[in-house]
């Protein structure tokens, strides 16, 4: 009797608390209520950072035993150097595509010099099923949604909301991202879209041209949504088919969502 | 449950296996109802899912109600067992992870949020499950003992 009385009262509970918190999920979801959704995700920010930095401070004391540890550093330092390194091979081999075209046509000048802000990645997504970092710099410190985030090896992502002192980062590995890109070696246009494991790219075929594996998609700066020049991945497989309209890559991100830790906010660029 | 969650976005990415990460906040909640009972266990839910919102972008809520669905279930299959079997709280935990990943997937599609392909998305669930199984089974016990403790 009294299991049977309890159990109403329990899915009472149940179903309250459930539509409490769809009402509260779709009163969020409202644009006014952005910055205020903001300011709310930020207040766990000092806690995180706090636990972060000490998490980061065992890691490092923990390591110190055993030359698997030394190793393990050397070995990272070196993965960091090789990212910048294919990154500027990368760039170079754009440039190398953008000046012939330039020398051709125009007496131009690109360079690439953006303010940037340098924020530590404090919070991962909660759960296998969200793709967004929070970083330790918000509106106090210049960020803006929208703005794009980058580290030393390429494209990160894309500022989603902001609170005064941290800001949520949608990365690569949002399905729903798309970014108009380039390949360094052929020049092929085409579309990167995100996701969880290797990115996808629909590459726009063109005669006398062919995509090939190991050319790096980079950003194009078509339609406003990234600026120019920014690597996003190599493209590591290439299916094409000779009637098909679009050929379709496989992309490897420059950047590892589990082991992002620095990133730069790019300040003086907010994509359309 | 704050604790919880704080070291589930900073720390549980260190212990992932094969690229799935634990879910300490939901793994919390299962303990909390299998000891203290369904409604316990749904107030621990409802505040971890909030948490968990707000770590992720989008809207509060969606985790929330994945995890209420989970503690729900959990505390109707904890009545018609022994309590004190390993088993029933593994397996329990592992059904409650499908269930929270299912209505959080479900809710974020229908609020139009970014969801993953769904093969990826039924890989990612049962593997979570099974982690999330394997972390219940001393976890449970831990927390009846220090309940017990608590009581005397």
């Amino acid at each position: 009797m009294l299991e049977r009385r309890t159990r109403p009262r329990s899915t009472g509970m149940f179903l309250t608390l459930c539509a409490a918190m769809l009402m509260l999920a779709m009163l969020t979801q409202q644009p006014w209520a952005a910055g205020l959704r903001g300011q709310a995700k930020s207040v766990l920010e000092p806690l995180a950072a706090a636990m972060t930095t000490l998490s980061n401070r065992i890691d490092a004391m923990t390591s110190g035993f055993g030359d698997t540890a030394a190793l393990r550093a050397r070995n990272q330092q070196l993965s960091q150097q090789n990212a910048e390194l294919q990154r500027q091979v990368a760039e170079l081999q754009a440039d190398g595509l953008d000046n012939a075209a330039l020398r051709a046509a125009l007496d131009f000048q690109r360079s690439y010099g953006h303010a940037t802000v340098a924020a530590e990645v404090v919070e991962r997504g909660p759960d296998g099923f969200s793709s967004a970092v929070l970083i330790d710099r918000g509106s106090a410190d210049g960020v803006r949604t929208g703005m794009i985030v980058v580290t030393g090896a390429g494209l990160v992502g894309r500022v989603v909301e902001v609170g005064q002192h941290a800001a949520m980062v949608e990365t690569l590995a949002d399905p729903r991202t798309r970014v108009n890109a380039f390949l360094s070696k052929s020049g092929l246009e085409g579309t990167v879209s995100g996701g969880p494991g290797m990115l996808a790219m629909d590459i726009d075929p063109r005669f006398g041209a062919a995509p090939g594996s190991g050319e790096f998609a980079i950003t194009s700066g078509v339609g406003g949504g990234y600026p120019r020049g920014l690597v996003i991945g190599q493209l590591s497989a290439v299916d094409h088919q000779a009637a098909a309209t679009l050929d379709h890559g496989s992309v490897l991100w420059v950047n590892d969502l589990a082991s992002l830790s620095v990133v730069l906010v790019v300040t003086d660029f907010t994509g359309t | 449950m704050v604790v919880a969650a704080l070291v589930q976005v900073t720390w549980a990415h260190h212990v992932a296996l094969l690229g799935v990460v634990p879910n300490l906040v939901l793994v919390a909640a299962v303990a909390i109802t299998w000891t203290h009972g369904q409604r316990a266990g749904l107030a621990a839910a409802c505040l971890g899912g909030l948490l968990l919102d707000l770590e992720s972008p989008g809207p509060l809520g969606p985790h929330a109600v994945g995890l209420l669905c989970a503690a729900y279930v959990v505390g109707l299959w904890a009545r018609d067992v022994d309590p004190s079997r390993w088993l029933q709280p593994a397996l329990a935990t592992a059904v409650a992870s499908g269930v929270y990943a299912l209505v959080l997937v479900g809710i974020d599609d229908t609020l139009n949020l970014a969801v993953p392909p769904f093969d990826v998305a039924l890989q990612l669930a049962w593997m979570t499950a099974l982690y999330n199984a394997v972390l219940a089974v001393p976890a449970v016990p831990a927390l009846r003992r220090t309940a017990l403790e608590a009581r005397a």
